[in-house]
């Protein structure tokens, strides 16, 4: 996973040796899903991989669990960091108590709970779509694509999807329809089409995350 | 809502949903996700979509397409997972493989286990062959040397590698390891451990608190806190007091 250049890494025997934790603390941090995958990167030195973490991220999340670790909340904390760390675990009930999906979302449930990572994502898609004044229809199309890009939302960067219309007339008939469209940006349609809607599914991945952290 | 129960023991496909038991002892297809109190596959079982049960038990054959998620599974027949599983139990004596990645509890595996990214668990113990793509990552792991065995990470707490039973013979390890007979090993790009003991693994970089190289190891570089203890008949090339 891509590390901003002008953040600063720290070496893994660095942090333990700073901080005084052990391998076995750090590894358990990683399994219980308090240290997210994207922190550990992996970088050739001379001695051969290692793995390195951004130092400010590392340095204040160890403090945060050490400071809460007194308390014995550190499953409340795995919980409030879950959706960071570990999307795939997630598991939601009520998907419309969500600021991105909203009340607007009302209409695009299919189930009563236990609404996965990815579903809460393509509703906030479908419901962001509706707000935007769209058709029920539209939103559903929209939803449903998402849903079915799950593999797409583990690294959703540069990652888009359109909704367009497009018409075709002769011989007295004039059809409308609508489609949507997935992909890695540059994303592009013919002069035909007509764009209703577009939206940046990292943001919308990372406002559902925020939203899940609140709620 | 009494969930069914379904028993295929001919051959057979049914849809997904959620059932009591699912039993298939000839050969049956299940299409669409299941959600199941049990499932036991003796015969040949597909799942064409995602699985959730408390058991899953896999004597015969077992595919599943999707995302498996258990409190128990054990295979003794051939289990293959394609996407992630995430099972609290497994117990393994047959040949189970894990397309994604693996997460759970608790692993004793003593066929053959082959996981194609990470393996987290608590506690993991092998008494057989195991093939783990990414990060073998438990508080315990407890190897018993049986075939080659392979993982590109492993760290955790207490890591310990020795040689499976059978070996007790009276000979020296290095002179197995050179005649080639029966001897087991393991093969890791990197090993981190609070307590580290090692026998017949070749490892390029070992960091550890307090490490142990035993015999029939090659280590290309140890970083060790608190203390080394190096086998005469093991290879060490750099060793780095951290």
């Amino acid at each position: 996973m891509a590390v901003p250049d002008e953040e600063e890494l720290i070496a893994k025997k660095d942090v333990l040796k700073l901080t005084g934790i052990s391998y076995g603390q750090l590894y358990r941090w990683k399994r219980k899903g308090l240290i997210p995958e994207a922190w550990f990167v992996r970088r050739s030195t001379f001695t051969g991989q290692e793995t390195f973490f951004p130092k400010e991220k590392i340095l204040s999340r160890i403090e945060l669990i050490r400071s809460l670790k007194e308390e014995q909340s550190l499953d409340d904390l795995v919980r409030v960091l879950a959706p960071e760390t570990k999307p795939e675990g997630v598991k939601h009930d009520r998907p419309t108590a969500l600021a991105p999906v909203g009340s607007e979302g009302h209409r695009l449930l299919w189930k009563d709970g236990g609404y996965t990572f990815a579903e809460l994502v393509a509703l906030a898609c479908g419901a962001q779509v509706l707000r935007a004044g769209n058709r029920l229809a539209e939103a559903k199309l929209v939803l449903d694509l998402v849903r079915a890009a799950e593999a797409l939302l583990r690294d959703p960067t540069g990652v888009s999807v359109i909704l367009a219309e497009k018409s075709i007339d002769g011989e007295g008939v004039s059809v409308r329809f609508s489609f949507a469209l997935l992909g890695r940006e540059p994303l592009r349609l013919d002069r035909e089409a007509r764009i209703k809607g577009q939206l940046d599914l990292e943001r919308l991945v990372e406002q559902v995350k925020a939203a899940l952290r609140e709620g | 809502m009494a969930a069914q129960s379904i028993s295929i023991s001919g051959s057979g496909r049914v849809a997904g949903g959620e059932y009591a038991q699912v039993k298939i002892s000839g050969s049956g297809r299940v299409e669409g996700d299941v959600v199941a109190q049990e499932i036991r596959v003796s015969g040949s079982g597909r799942f064409g979509g995602s699985v959730q049960a408390k058991e899953i038990t896999v004597s015969g054959s077992g595919k599943f397409t999707g995302r498996v998620e258990a409190d128990v599974l054990v295979t003794s027949g051939s289990c293959g997972i394609d996407g992630d599983a995430e099972v609290k139990e497994l117990r393994t004596s047959g040949a189970q493989r894990v397309g994604g990645s693996f997460r759970g509890h608790y692993v004793r595996a003593s066929g053959v286990l082959h996981v194609e990214r990470d393996l987290e668990a608590d506690v993991f113990t092998s008494s057989g062959r195991f093939e783990i793509g990414g990060l073998l990552n438990a508080d315990r792991v407890e190897v018993k040397l049986v075939g080659d065995s392979r993982a590109r990470e492993i760290g955790g707490e207490t890591i310990d590698v020795r040689p499976g039973a059978g070996f007790s013979l009276g000979l020296s390890l290095t002179r197995g390891l050179r005649f080639g007979i029966g001897i087991g090993t393991l093969t890791v790009d990197e090993i981190e451990g609070d307590e580290v003991h090692l026998e017949a693994t070749t490892a390029q970089v070992v960091r550890g608190g307090r490490v142990y190289i035993g015999p029939g190891c090659r280590i290309g570089r140890v970083e060790y806190r608190e203390s080394l203890e190096v086998h005469p008949e093991a290879e060490v090339g750099e060793r780095v007091k951290a």
